[in-house]
């Protein structure tokens, strides 16, 4: 603490010498005035006792110097003297300042952008109290991904395991909230009763649910979240206790969630979207969606202090193996999926921003590399400044520190103008990348300015040292004697020809990683998806209320919808499905052959299944290949039949004939389904996912009828120029019954492909950056190795060397130094691209054209680059030359 | 000990705070002089590192200075010593016997017991 003190002391002394100053020099004179007193009084004669008196004291400079030391911080304020040196020396070359602040506001401030979404996404914990014991469990035998469980397998775990504080379980609901001008249907949850518990959050109004609640016929109580709550009640604090309609039934609000309360766990299962009403789950074992088969439960964990993922899915798939020998057809195996609730979050975009890091850090480098040559360029007009410094006395060290002062304020300035584009990167990011949880925290906070700090001083370090050591360690004898040209300058060209080495070896690397993502993105463009998404609009139409428990009613209600919607005018065709392509979400059925199944129905293949209006098939424009589409008289008094996707013909009968085989759907004890026809395949989920099986049953035949289904509008012109129209066929059928989300089919297209399109632009983006930063450092090379060299091509040319000959010489120079790069880059990027890993699709890492063609436009860029300055040689005047010195 | 020692390293301010505690205020060259002859004039105190010591003692709060007249009407500038100081007279006076106690057992070894 004295320490400290005496260090403020010595700060604001440092800030404000005025008086202080004044005060040391009049204690001195004060001290020797007493001691000269004191020795004429014992004896001396004044100039004796005046010389004992100064001689005692060591020297008044001295000891006004040693003062003047301890009363101020002296490290300081030479360091500040060399901020003011060299803020004065920057002003004095704008030009250079200039093009070093920007090169270096480019490369710290991609960095900055990248690391500050980095931050918010990857590293800051998830906004639960002790995050890291949130999981993610399902059954499965691949440990890494979330699946789902049932209800009888969720009961079972929770009352045997050991490894959790709670098990919650918690599946989609999106109920139609009316009672307002408007039905609106909500994105919400059913949980089980302990889910607040489990996540660690209380209502910020109202109560949490209590176990009685979460039964059949106790479950009808809602928690609302907090923006629903602002919205559509208007922020009521007196909203506990009243009773507002889901799906046309009457629940009572018990609470509302906190506003800081951010439901990830529903975006990192459900997908993205979020959850404003909560209701319990209320099942009981006798109700036949509580099946142990039954698996369209997604389970959340807080796992005990003492037990890692590891131990608990150790511990959970020792319980499911002994319940799979209690029920032997409900198992397929007693796989057991445990993962921590940040990996599954993050897992899709970490490779994405790991990529970019990397990236962004290459183009730091190339711009260090860059600031490193124009230094050394500058340097050699800075011998003679700094010999003339060390021979009036200056260390190295302290030449050194100013030299490396002056380099980080300049980085520093580059990092001030690098936060612009910072600050701005997660808006674009949000307006046109893809969905990345948790983006919105991204922002320039202090550990982000932090390193922003951080990286500025190591850039300023890291360009700075090479030159600065080089301009330190120069002959002081030759430099004061004959000035610049001396041999120090070979040795200042060969280290720039090895940073540009450096610096084409680093863009080779980026350019080859974009070439990489740009032709994934074209392949998987060229992907056909199956179906043919132009022209196509799709809406949400749902039905609810009690009007609509007859399978019947619902028929005929989706039967009516897509007769009125095809009567308008500008539609082609319109169907209706449970499910369309890239929509998001499927049911999986298992598919159970004649004459092949298997002891356990478990472990037959399972099909996502489309339950679909007759033609359906065609307004999608889904290829038939072989037999005939579904038909309106497939209703329910004829036959049930179904068609397959190929992959489903091939996998199920390879090499017999599909058409006339039957099957059974999820179970065996329904009836049988003939195959009528098979369609090709479709990729339902992404894109870059290979087709899975698939099968279309009408939806007049099938079971159980989907109470929402996908309206799906083949239209003449531009689809959404009909949505409302569309919207309006739809509600005048029903108008108590909600349509939403009109949206082109075309745009789920794109947006499959949006995270691949912004990481593309982004890498190539950075890849632009580099290649340009390598062409300024070629070109500064080129045209300083040719100024250098102006003496010497002067004497050539007197000698009778031909222009062209010499020009030839240049450029072979500066294409030696490229090619070196290459072949340096080549390497490091043969090793690196693998990385890229899932970024790249239907094209290998070290694809050699991607290769081939970076290395030719490098060479190209090299060429150019070294071309424009080089033609100055042939413009050399030999009798100028060699006047100029 | 050999006549005429500089004072040693680190002992300076202990000296200071001490001398002002016995003495009362006294300026610089009192606070020297002083030193010079409680030794006996075996020290010889190096005026020149006085005064920067004389600083950092304020600086840390353990002095503090105001400007009077000395005693042969010169201007003077005057130390006294503060309630912090004198708490660190009695911590430094602890160590500095701690240090000389262990020094002083490395001088005169006692042979020590035999472990049993």
């Amino acid at each position: 603490m004295r320490a400290v003190r005496a260090w403020l002391i010595r700060l604001a002394t440092t800030l404000r010498p005025g008086r202080r100053e004044r005060e040391l020099t009049d204690e001195l004179e004060s001290h020797l005035q007493l001691h000269i007193d004191d020795c004429i009084r014992r004896g001396m004669s004044p100039e004796e006792a005046r010389r004992e008196a100064r001689l005692r004291l060591g020297g008044l400079a001295q000891a006004q110097e040693d003062m003047r030391a301890r009363s101020r911080l002296p490290a300081l304020e030479s360091i500040a003297a060399d901020v003011r040196f060299g803020a004065r020396l920057l002003r004095k070359s704008p030009g250079f300042s200039a093009v070093a602040i920007l090169t270096l506001a480019l490369g710290i401030g991609a960095n900055v952008a990248i690391f500050s979404v980095i931050d918010a996404v990857l590293l800051a914990p998830l906004p639960y109290p002790d995050p890291d014991e949130l999981v993610l469990v399902g059954e499965g035998d691949d440990p890494d991904r979330v699946t789902t469980t049932s209800y009888a397998t969720w009961v079972d775990w929770r009352a045997r395991s050991r490894s959790f504080q709670e098990l919650a379980l918690f599946r989609d609901w999106s109920p139609t909230l009316t009672g307002g001008d408007r039905a609106e249907q909500l994105s919400g949850a059913r949980v089980s009763a302990g889910f607040f518990r489990a996540v660690g959050v209380t209502p910020a109004l109202g109560r949490d649910f209590r176990p009685e609640e979460d039964a059949p016929d106790t479950r009808r109580v809602a928690i609302l979240g907090h923006e629903l709550w602002r919205r559509r009640f208007g922020a009521d604090p007196a909203i506990v206790g009243r009773t507002i309609a889901l799906n046309e039934t009457t629940y009572t609000v018990i609470g509302v969630l906190p506003a800081s309360f951010d439901p990830l766990m529903i975006e990192a299962t459900l997908g993205p979207r979020s959850a404003d009403v909560w209701s319990p789950v209320g099942y009981d074992a006798a109700q036949p969606w509580a099946c142990r088969s039954c698996r369209h439960l997604h389970v959340l964990g807080r796992l005990r202090a003492d037990a890692s993922p590891a131990t608990a899915r150790a511990e959970l798939e020792t319980l499911t193996a002994a319940m799979w020998r209690e029920h032997p057809t409900d198992y397929a195996d007693a796989g057991v999926s445990v993962v921590p609730l940040a990996r599954q979050l993050v897992g899709p975009v970490r490779a994405m921003l790991v990529v970019l890091l990397g990236a962004v850090g290459c183009v730091l480098l190339i711009a260090c590399v860059n600031l490193a040559n124009l230094l050394l360029a500058r340097a050699t007009n800075r011998r003679r400044e700094v010999a003339v410094r060390v021979a009036l006395g200056a260390g190295r060290g302290r030449v050194l520190r100013q030299l490396l002062v002056e380099n980080c304020l300049l980085a520093l300035l580059g990092a001030a103008a690098g936060l612009v584009p910072a600050a701005l990167l997660p808006q674009v990011l949000a307006a046109f990348g893809p969905r990345i949880p948790r983006l919105a925290e991204a922002r320039l906070d202090v550990p982000v300015l932090l390193f922003a700090l951080g990286l500025a001083l190591a850039t300023g370090l890291l360009s700075g040292l090479a030159p600065a050591l080089r301009l330190t360690r120069a002959d002081l004898h030759d430099t004061l004697r004959d000035g610049a040209r001396s041999s120090a300058g070979a040795a200042a060209g060969r280290m720039r020809g090895a940073l540009v080495v450096a610096e084409v070896a680093l863009s080779l690397t980026l350019l080859v990683g974009a070439g990489l993502m740009v032709r994934s993105l074209a392949r998987l463009l060229d992907v056909p998806p199956g179906f043919d998404p132009r022209g196509v609009l799709t809406l949400n139409a749902a039905v609810v209320g009690p009007r609509y428990e007859d399978d019947a009613v619902v028929r005929r209600h989706f039967d009516e919808v897509a007769a009125r919607v095809r009567a308008l005018p500008g539609v082609e065709a319109a169907a209706v499905a449970s499910q369309i392509p890239l929509g998001g979400n499927f049911d999986g059925y298992g598919v159970h052959p004649e004459g092949r199944l298997a002891a356990n129905p478990a472990q037959d293949p399972s099909a996502q299944r489309f339950s679909v209006s007759p033609g359906y098939i065609a307004a999608m424009r889904i290829p038939l290949v072989r037999g005939r589409d579904l038909a309106a008289t497939d209703d329910g008094g004829a036959p049930p039949v179904l068609l397959v996707s190929q992959t489903t013909a091939e996998r199920v009968w390879p090499g017999e004939d599909p058409l006339g085989k039957r099957v059974k759907i999820g179970g065996t004890d329904g009836p049988w389904w003939t195959v009528v026809g098979v369609v090709g395949d479709v990729r339902h989920m992404r894109l870059d996912q290979p087709p899975a099986m698939a099968m279309y049953v009408p939806y007049a035949q099938f079971p159980n009828v989907d109470s929402q289904m996908i309206l799906a509008v083949r239209t003449h012109g531009p689809p959404l120029e009909l949505a409302a129209a569309v919207e309006g066929a739809v509600r005048s059928v029903d108008a108590s019954q909600p349509v939403s989300r009109a949206v082109a089919l075309e745009g789920f297209v794109a947006r499959s492909v949006a995270g691949r399109r912004v990481s593309l632009a982004m890498l190539a983006a950075f890849a632009v950056v580099a290649l340009l930063l390598c062409a300024i450092g070629i070109y500064g090379v080129t045209s300083y190795a040719v100024a250098q060299r102006t003496r010497e091509l002067g004497i050539r040319l007197a000698l009778g060397a031909r222009p062209g000959q010499l020009l030839l010489a240049q450029l072979r120079q500066g294409l030696a130094l490229a090619l070196a790069g290459i072949a340096a880059g080549v390497a490091a990027a043969l090793g690196l691209t693998r990385f890229l890993g899932s970024l790249l699709y239907g094209v290998s890492a070290t694809d050699p054209a991607t290769f081939a063609g970076v290395a030719l436009l490098l060479a190209a860029v090299a060429l150019a680059a070294s071309y424009l300055p080089a033609r100055r040689v042939t413009r050399v005047d030999p009798t100028q030359a060699l006047r100029a010195e | 000990m050999s006549p005429n020692t500089e004072v040693w390293q680190g002992t300076l301010a202990l000296m200071v705070l001490k001398t002002l505690e016995t003495m009362g205020p006294m300026h610089g060259y009192g606070i020297a002089r002083r030193i010079e002859q409680t030794s006996g004039n075996r020290l010889i105190v190096n005026y020149g590192t006085l005064y920067p010591a004389l600083l950092k003692l304020e600086q840390e709060g353990h002095i503090a200075s105001a400007w009077g007249e000395s005693e042969n009407r010169r201007r003077a500038k005057f130390y006294r010593l503060t309630r912090a100081g004198r708490r660190q007279i009695a911590r430094e006076a602890a160590d500095w016997e701690t240090a000389t106690a262990i020094v002083a057992r490395f001088l005169s070894p006692r042979p020590q017991k035999e472990p049993s």
